[in-house]
């Protein structure tokens, strides 16, 4: 069990629980997210991810557990946690017949910070979410990254010290990911605490810095992204070389079994990096040119594999 | 709660609203029909009865009023009874209960940009009310009582469309049931004021007494005759009668002055409190609270009681009914308030937070 004491800072959430009528959609979650980090929320749709950002969001009083954002109860303290933490949710509607600027104003009175500094903020954050273009045009018009985008900025009008983000990237285009990543990036640098819910496991490993595994309602592991544990599985590799016979007939001869030939290249089955190394060592040993060998799907999708099936 | 998160809210709102943009054929439709009754109203009068006569003022602004009050009633529930899941339904109610906006302010900021609508469309009468008053008959203390109480009507319908809308569901059913609850205080308190009245009606011995002093002798006379007879006791049933709209807008209108003071060209006896509409049904429920005269056992009058005959009026109604409405109305904002606190304990049938 986590200790939970006002630290003032983060999230801290331990043994949460909450059902909905019959379904227990949270049976027992913990989650330490710490300012100036990226915390991945991770798991199978319906592991209850959604209903604990509910609760971390104010907005779900839980059945049991303790938590803490921001160092404050979001049950008894709601509004001391408002002040201090954005929430950005999954599924969210914007509206229609406001302008980006006009509704980016709203929540910022919203949020108390009257009306200069509101005026303030969302001409900064436009320019942040690069919507200034956008600005004056009714909310309606804009596309569904843009909307992603400027949902993004409304949880950020306030400067929270603790961001809550539901899947912020479903929908968005590649180049909206990356600045996606790098916005999250920026906000922990700037100190905050980023909690981000996502499917796309390649994203979150290139922007996370812990990564929290639920399933089924509970956590079932918390890691440093850099610590991910070695899989006891193995794990696929995909190999190009200039000459993909040559490349076959030395792997047949090592006896590596080959999952598959794509014109990407050819899947193989390895343990760990030893065994990789050692199979790269061995084709170029037999003068096979390698162009490129690398693991399949990243470490994080990976152990999130691996943490799934063991629960099949 | 403060001041500027209600404004925050109803600033939004109020926005929103205008920029849907049916709200101006709304209003043009709301004065045309206003416009038509007046006209119609004014020649009615001009016809029936002699055009020198005065107090056209007073027929027409007490019928203006009702119809106004009418009219109202089938738009106003309209303006908050999708003010809450419809919020809901395109997700924008949870981001905007995570701001520091409380939910009284969500709450009120909500109901002040429907009420406002809802004095918009009153303000369109004043032209009409304003030509009434060139005519005869309309005291400014009584077009600035009657727009008072209007007002706080229409806010009633306000705030109880609002509360429906922050605990059902689908936007459909709170519109539907918006409009049932407009039914039920108009007609229904109407129809339950008469089957109540009907179901509680006593029987009681009504004695006639007979002059045998005249009667032929021989012929079998009898001084006293009793029998049974049933009476209603409105005295007892009225207050059901008493929330109703129209009832609390005609009775809190200011009587006229019983006495007129002569006029040259004025027919004796006609006197503006007798065609005042307002005055009529204030009169007629007041006389509702006055209890039957209960027969003298000592020396029963001749023939029979009538009730409430020769009596002045009862109490006025007004006051019952106007506190029903403002208590409906504030129960409603209480409960809606709750609906819209989080955290939520409690999430109802297929309502999703967010």
């Amino acid at each position: 069990m986590v200790d939970v004491t006002r630290t003032g800072t983060g999230v801290v959430a331990s043994g949460v629980r909450r059902t909905f009528g019959p379904v227990e959609a949270v049976r027992g979650i913990d989650l330490t997210a710490r300012p100036g980090e990226v915390t991945a929320l991770v798991g199978p749709n319906g592991a209850g991810k959604t209903t604990l950002l509910l609760v971390l969001a104010t907005l779900l009083v839980p059945d049991a557990g303790q938590v803490r954002v921001a160092g404050w109860d979001p049950v008894t303290e709601p509004d001391e946690v408002r002040a201090r933490m954005g929430w950005s949710p999954d599924v969210f509607g914007l509206y229609d017949n406001l302008t980006a600027r006009e509704y980016l104003e709203l929540f910022g009175e919203a949020y108390r910070l009257g009306r200069v500094r509101s005026r303030a903020r969302a001409a900064e954050l436009l320019e942040q979410t690069r919507l200034v273009e956008h600005a004056d045009r009714p909310v309606h018009t804009m596309s569904r990254g843009q909307k992603q985008r400027l949902g993004m900025a409304r949880a950020l009008v306030h400067e929270p010290e603790v961001l809550l983000l539901d899947e912020p990237a479903s929908g968005l285009d590649p180049r909206s990911r990356v600045e996606l990543r790098e916005l999250l990036r920026e906000q922990a640098r700037l100190g905050a605490a980023v909690v981000v819910s996502s499917h796309l496991l390649g994203d979150l490993e290139q922007v996370a810095d812990r990564v929290v595994f639920v399933d089924g309602g509970a956590t079932v592991g918390e890691h440093r992204i850099d610590e991910l544990p070695a899989g006891t599985q193995l794990r696929p590799w995909r190999i190009r070389a200039l000459d993909t016979d040559l490349l076959l007939g030395s792997l047949e001869r090592h006896a590596y079994d080959v999952d598959g030939v794509t014109p990407a290249g050819v899947d193989v089955r390895l343990a760990n990096d030893e065994a990789a190394a050692a199979l790269l060592t061995g084709l170029v040993h037999d003068g096979v040119p390698v162009v490129s060998m690398q693991p399949v799907g990243g470490a994080l999708e990976a152990a999130y594999l691996q943490l799934t099936e063991e629960d099949r | 709660m403060t001041a500027a998160g209600i404004a925050t809210v109803a600033r939004q709102e109020f926005r929103l609203r205008i920029r849907a943009g049916r709200w101006k054929g709304l209003l043009a439709v709301f004065f045309a029909v206003l416009l038509g009754f007046t006209v119609l109203l004014r020649g009615s009068l001009a016809n029936v009865t002699d055009d020198d006569l005065p107090f056209t003022g007073t027929v027409l602004y007490g019928g203006l009023m009702l119809f106004v009050l009418g009219l109202a009633l089938l738009v106003v529930p309209a303006l908050a009874a999708q003010s809450v899941n419809g919020d809901r339904e395109r997700g924008t109610l949870a981001t905007l209960q995570v701001t520091r906006l409380s939910a009284a302010e969500i709450t009120l900021g909500k109901f002040v940009a429907a009420w406002g609508t809802a004095l918009v469309f009153l303000a369109l009468t004043s032209p009409l009310v304003a030509y009434a008053m060139t005519q005869d008959g309309v005291p400014l203390g009584r077009v600035v009582v009657v727009t008072l109480v209007l007002a706080l009507l229409l806010g009633t319908v306000c705030a109880v469309s609002l509360w429906l809308s922050s605990v059902l569901t689908r936007t459909t059913t709170s519109g539907v049931l918006a409009y049932l609850s407009v039914f039920a205080m108009t007609v229904g308190t109407l129809i339950v004021f008469g089957l109540v009245t009907a179901v509680t009606s006593e029987t009681v011995d009504q004695t006639f007494r007979n002059d045998c002093s005249q009667a032929p002798p021989g012929s079998s006379c009898e001084e006293v005759v009793t029998f049974a007879t049933t009476r209603a006791r409105t005295d007892r049933t009225w207050w059901l009668l008493a929330p109703n709209p129209f009832v609390v807008l005609a009775d809190a209108a200011p009587q006229l002055p019983q006495e007129e003071p002569a006029r040259d060209g004025t027919e004796p006896g006609v006197r503006a409190r007798d065609l005042d509409p307002l005055g009529q049904i204030g009169r007629l429920v007041r006389d509702l609270r006055v209890p039957p005269i209960e027969a003298d056992d000592g020396g029963a009058v001749p023939g029979f009681e009538v009730e409430g005959a020769g009596q002045d009026d009862g109490a006025p109604v007004w006051p019952t009914g106007l506190a029903v409405n403002v208590a409906l109305a504030a129960g409603a904002l209480v409960l809606t308030a709750r609906r819209l606190r989080t955290p939520t304990r409690q999430l109802p049938r297929g309502q999703r937070v967010a």
